[in-house]
């Protein structure tokens, strides 16, 4: 038994027990609606935090650079849950990847 | 599609064939004979906004005379989310205007991000259908993504350039849509680029040029300027053989040619010239053929700009140029600054500023119509055929909005219009003409590319 956790920026949260497959493929048999684009982790669109626990890449997180992974960041339409973990979720987490650089 | 035209025809001059196919005989023939713009299309987007709502296909009513002006009449929602839709383009274009049989009925609609392709039949034109969707695996098949320019090629093909390979890594190429706009394979062979964005062909010259942005996994998640530093951006010119689909000279624009996007040709088929906007270096350049070699020159420079309180002076990020059916004015408009610039190009070689429009962005003057706030710079362009009309819109791409006009996710974007004097090299800001993508049933979109049904300045090519 293990448990996804998902929770939005705007305070919803909910559970997925025993997620199959990525966190994206799992949170859509669900039900839940989570932001995605090229589903390959190339285009950033699904990016999510971990808040606890742990995910594992399938493949490689091309959007995301090293100091993305160190802080958390993970791409849910290529990531698996490593047993119980919760996940920060929605269309704002990948606002916080890159600030405007001139300001 | 159903559409009867014939297989195998050779590319043959214009001038001895009757007018029997789609679009017009020259450019000259669109500016005279091209009825008013009464509806166009545009690209809306949800993507970055809203995760259960999908982009959209908008037909916008562009008739003063209409009851509807200035509002969206119809819409085509897409059967999935996250395509991000960006440019797209018809299955047929003046380049085919002597094969009947052959209609510009069909447009080529890309996900950039999802590499999803959808095919719309517009035969109703206020009311276009979904005729049939290439899912992404068919277009991976050929290890490429990120459609981007659609452009008919003659007997109703489509060749579309992409930005990336499978992975989103480089290089990118370009694929090829048959007749029936079902996946003919790779148009180009694999090798001959790295990056890519845009291109233009121009058969008389046995001419195509490509541009060069970035890797889909480099721009896709946003701007990073340790990108640049790296050289995951682009900075050169690919000019090809149109017949031998390979690239015959590379020219290399350097620290000033930073992210060439947009290339524009003279519409004039016997013309060499064209143009591109290097957006990250706020430069234009004007490419020319002479004796069998291409050049390039910048002709146009625009400063960075200090903004009080910020560490580095702001970029102009000029990140959409189009060239006037006449082949008299060259228009951009520099999303950052909020500028929106015409200049004679009479003598390609020595563009003559006409007029400015100082609106949106981060310095425009103009920062709200009809008390709705504008929060970006003029974007994507289009032209009435007539030259009298210039369209524009306001977002680039969602990642990048987020990071230069964040408020753009909450407010949407407009469409916005200004009335050009072509004869006088003048340009008013319509303040009656506002198209709100921001006040929608699934709420805020983003506004992007436009079409005109019948042709227009971005996309007909003639041969």
């Amino acid at each position: 038994m293990s448990t996804l956790r998902l929770a939005w920026r705007d305070g919803r949260t909910a559970a997925v027990e025993d997620p199959e497959g990525t966190v994206l493929d799992a949170a859509e048999a669900a039900g839940l609606a989570l932001p995605f684009g090229c589903r390959t982790g190339a285009c950033g669109t699904c990016t999510g935090r971990v808040l606890a626990g742990e995910v594992s890449h399938d493949r490689r997180p091309r959007a995301l650079k090293r100091r993305h992974l160190d802080d958390g960041y993970v791409l849910l339409c290529i990531a698996t849950p490593d047993g119980d973990c919760a996940v920060e979720v929605g269309a704002e987490v990948k606002r916080d990847l890159l600030a405007n650089p001139f300001r | 599609m159903a559409t009867d035209h014939s297989h195998d025809h050779e590319r043959t001059d214009h001038a001895h064939h009757d007018h029997s196919g789609p679009g017009y005989m020259t450019p000259q023939a669109a500016v005279e004979n091209a009825p008013r713009e009464r509806l166009a299309y545009v690209m809306g987007n949800h993507v970055g906004i809203d995760e259960t709502a999908p982009d959209f296909l908008a037909v916008v009513d562009v008739d003063p005379d209409s009851d509807s002006y200035c509002q969206l009449v119809d819409r085509v929602d897409l059967p999935n989310v996250g395509d991000e839709l960006h440019h797209f383009g018809w299955n047929a274009c003046s380049s085919s205007c002597h094969i009947g049989g052959l209609e510009r009925r069909y447009l080529v609609v890309p996900g950039n991000r999802s590499s999803r392709l959808h095919i719309v039949d517009t035969e109703d034109r206020e009311h276009p259908e979904i005729a049939k969707v290439i899912e992404p695996e068919a277009v991976h098949e050929y290890d490429l993504s990120a459609p981007h320019t659609v452009h008919c090629i003659g007997g109703g093909t489509v060749v579309i350039s992409m930005l990336g390979d499978a992975d989103g890594d480089l290089p990118g190429g370009f694929l090829e849509l048959d007749d029936e706009l079902n996946v003919k394979g790779r148009w180009d062979p694999a090798g001959e680029i790295d990056f890519n964005y845009d291109f233009w062909y121009q058969p008389r010259h046995d001419a195509m040029v490509s541009s060069e942005w970035a890797a889909p996994k480099t721009y896709q998640p946003g701007f990073d300027i340790e990108d640049v530093e790296a050289g995951n951006y682009g900075h050169e010119l690919q000019f090809w053989s149109w017949e031998d689909r390979k690239v015959e000279q590379t020219v290399d624009l350097g620290e000033e040619g930073l992210i060439p996007l947009e290339v524009r040709f003279l519409h004039t088929p016997e013309h060499a010239h064209g143009f591109v906007d290097a957006a990250l270096s706020s430069n234009i350049f004007h490419f020319w053929k002479r004796d069998g070699e291409w050049h390039t020159e910048k002709v146009i420079d625009f400063e960075s700009r200090e903004l009080e309180g910020w560490d580095m002076p702001v970029p102009a990020l000029p990140t959409d140029i189009l060239v006037s059916m006449d082949d008299r004015y060259l228009y951009g408009g520099n999303w950052l600054h909020g500028e929106l610039w015409m200049y004679d190009i009479s003598d390609p070689a020595n563009p003559r500023h006409a007029d400015s429009l100082s609106v949106g962005g981060y310095f425009g003057d103009v920062q709200e119509l009809q008390g709705r706030d504008i929060v970006g710079g003029p974007q994507m362009l289009q032209l009435s055929l007539d030259g009298e009309r210039l369209y524009w819109t306001t977002s680039l791409y969602s990642t990048w909005d987020d990071q230069f006009f964040p408020e753009e996710a909450e407010k949407g974007s407009v469409m916005l219009k200004a009335d050009v004097d072509p004869r006088r090299g003048t340009m008013t800001l319509d303040e009656e003409f506002l198209v709100d993508f921001g006040d929608l049933p699934d709420g805020p979109a983003r506004a992007h590319e436009m079409r005109w049904p019948d042709g227009d300045c971005t996309s007909d090519v003639w041969e």
